[in-house]
């Protein structure tokens, strides 16, 4: 570059007396790689010729063209280094333009700070495991507040952020339906082909109605409406209430005297753990229809599908998978809410608060799962 | 093969010019029209203003992040607008900015975020890298906290902490916008100190954008004051004549506020 700032006099080491190095040239940051080897492996060289390797070094500064900061850093880096050695290290003749600079430099640089200590190995495991345990006493507490404040507006249900809840339901979940039901109905259609194909060999596909509409309406249709509400919503509440707890919303909103949990997080509870439900009834239709058209591909009339399944399903069936959807839409935006006002300080705190969510969510949606599935079996529903 | 006297001795480019240049966004109405000015090496300007003038996107254009409609800047002689992305690059890295908010890498550490640039830039051994950007903490007072984040120190330690990042590569021309604002009157004064020792023995130009009487005052060689109506620069100088010698209003407003403050805060 044709820069009058960039006309650099490359650094260079003269070596001039046993133990004088005269420096020449610009020491800043544009010093050519390699230059400090040369000094550095000198000692070596010394010993190994077999004179006793010098005990002191002096640099002669009176060749420097420019020293800035950055120079005086890298003199006072090499005097660490050879101070390590047990070797002295003098500067002279700074030239006297540059003296407030390394005087500047000198006085500024304390003697090293130690490093915070790494922490071994059990302090660690230690510690995420305190951490993990933090964790869930914070979620559950968390849980309990909404709740509590779920209970305590019971009486009071004006003040219930009716307007909030509503423009969220349509956001979280009327916009859901479609994906919901494309998901739901693509699953349907698998677990019906996939059964088909396997009980034909038996001659009993017409069974492929019975377990498409088992599966779907005790389970999938459940599980699947919460896992698209995770990834859509539990996701955003998390996201949303971080980036407002980053840019110290949150904080403003306590000072007010306002509540988070109550006037952020439970409308978005509310609205999800009411909308779940219908959300999953569609899930349950969609994928019915999936086993249906399988169906029909085979053979049978549509009516066939629908009065085999009349014959072997009950309302509990259709009630134990409401009542776990009204529970999973419960989880998922509380802690999805909790996640987001758990939010840490720095850019990278909304994406993990995310993360974090939707992970913790989906482990908890899959160990409500089973143990619903061992609660309905034990109480016989 | 630019210079005429390869011995002349005083021989210069200013770091920065600006000419008949409208500061404004795209779209909407120009801010500041046509204004013209000089930061000659080692120098330390000041724009002075009041808020929303411009002063910010006036920098936003000197640095190379918001396209100008009409006029001309050049820094270091060269024109920053005439070539593309590559040749602005090319001339970024002659210069150092602290951005008003710091806008320090949020992910990395104090020492990383300053050493960023000189790893980047330059060959130096990593361990003369890691000296140079403990020097620099320590110059603007934060020796101790090189390994913290950003987010977790205070609003005027993560600005200090940026302008120890600007000054990484030590070029010879920085920006600062508001570099005093929300420090105590202690460190912003140590803060003009330094500004003074590197402008005065380093060579560096600065362009600093403030609002501080007290800093005005005591760093700066030249003040040039922008006004909102007017659209331009209404008064130009050292601040000592600015304040107690110039016959502009805005001037006088702008510097009288000052005394007005202190006499209350006296009484
Ligand atoms: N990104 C942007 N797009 C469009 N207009 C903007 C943008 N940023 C700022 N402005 C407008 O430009 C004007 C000048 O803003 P600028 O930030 O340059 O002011 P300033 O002089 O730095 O003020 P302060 O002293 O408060 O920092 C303001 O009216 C602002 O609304
Ligand atoms: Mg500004």
């Amino acid at each position: 570059m044709p820069l009058p700032l960039a006309i650099n006099k490359p650094l260079e080491l003269t070596f001039t007396a046993d133990d004088t190095v005269a420096l020449q040239g610009d020491l800043d940051a544009t010093v050519p790689a390699k230059v400090w080897d040369k000094l550095l492996k000198r000692p070596a060289s010394a010993s190994s010729a077999s004179i006793a390797p010098s005990k002191s070094l002096t640099l002669d500064l009176s060749g420097l063209t420019v020293l800035d900061l950055n120079g005086a850093a890298q003199l006072l880096w090499l005097k660490s280094i050879f101070e390590k050695k047990e070797m002295t290290v003098s500067i002279k003749d700074v030239p006297e333009n540059f003296s407030p600079i390394w005087d500047l430099a000198c006085r500024t640089l304390a003697p090293r700070a130690p490093l915070p200590s790494k922490d071994t190995l059990i302090e660690t495991v230690g510690h995420h495991f305190s951490d993990f345990f933090k964790d869930m006493t914070a979620l559950i507490a968390f849980l309990g507040e909404v709740i509590a404040n779920f209970i305590l507006l019971i009486p009071h249900p004006l003040k219930v952020r009716w307007k909030t809840t509503l423009a969220i339901t349509e956001k979280a979940v009327v916009n859901a339906l479609p994906v919901t039901a494309l998901v739901a109905f693509l699953v349907g259609l698998i677990l019906a082909f996939q059964a088909a194909m396997f009980m034909k060999l038996f001659g009993v596909d017409i069974f492929v109605a019975d377990l498409v509409g088992l599966s779907i309406i005790r389970e999938l249709g459940t599980l699947l409406t919460a896992i698209v509400l995770t990834g859509r919503s539990g996701s955003a509440f998390s996201a949303e209430l971080g980036a407002m707890k980053i840019n110290q919303e949150i904080d403003a909103f306590l000072t007010m005297g306002l509540s988070p949990t109550r006037d952020l997080a439970l409308p978005r509870v509310i609205a999800l753990t009411l909308a779940t439900p219908l959300l999953t009834i569609l899930a349950d239709f969609a994928g019915l229809l999936g086993g249906n058209v399988v169906m029909i591909t085979r053979g049978y009339p549509v009516s066939v599908f629908w009065t085999e399944l009349s014959g072997h399903l009950s309302t509990s069936d259709l009630g134990t998978g409401l009542f776990k959807s009204l529970v999973f839409g419960f989880t998922v935006a509380a802690i999805g809410c909790q996640r987001g006002l758990a939010t840490g300080s720095g850019p990278g705190a909304v994406g993990e608060a995310t993360t974090k969510g939707v992970v913790t969510n989906i482990v908890v949606l899959a160990t409500l799962d089973s143990v619903f599935a061992v609660l309905f079996y034990v109480l016989n529903w | 093969m630019s210079s005429t006297g390869e011995n002349a001795p005083k021989e210069f480019v200013y770091p920065v010019e600006v000419e008949k240049l409208d500061v404004g966004y795209p779209e909407q109405r120009v801010l500041l029209e046509k204004i013209s000015f000089k930061v000659a090496p080692g120098e330390i300007v000041g724009l002075l203003g009041p808020s929303g003038c411009g002063k910010s996107t006036l920098l936003r254009h000197l640095v190379g992040l918001e396209p100008i409609k009409s006029g001309q800047i050049r820094l270091f002689g060269q024109d920053l607008w005439a070539g593309g992305g590559v040749h602005i690059d090319s001339l970024r890295r002659k210069f150092g900015i602290m951005y008003q908010g710091g806008a320090l890498f949020g992910n990395l550490n104090l020492i990383e975020n300053v050493a960023m640039p000189l790893k980047e830039f330059s060959n130096l051994p990593q361990g003369a890298i890691m000296v140079a950007a403990r020097l620099k903490l320590s110059l603007v007072g934060l020796e101790g906290f090189e390994h913290h984040l950003p987010s977790s120190l205070s609003g005027g330690m993560q600005k200090r902490a940026a302008i120890a990042r600007a000054l990484s590569l030590e070029p010879k021309l920085l920006f600062l916008d508001e570099p005093s604002a929300g420090l105590d009157p202690v460190t912003s004064a140590g803060l003009d100190g330094l500004i003074v020792t590197l402008a005065r023995n380093l060579n560096l130009a600065f362009v600093i954008v403030t609002h501080e009487l007290g800093s005005i005052m005591t760093t700066i060689d030249r003040a040039i004051l922008f006004d909102k109506e007017k659209k331009g620069i209404v008064a130009e100088g050292t601040p000592d004549f600015l304040a107690n010698h110039s016959e502009t209003l805005e001037a006088k407003a702008f510097f009288r506020r000052g005394s007005n403050n202190s006499r209350t805060t006296h009484a």
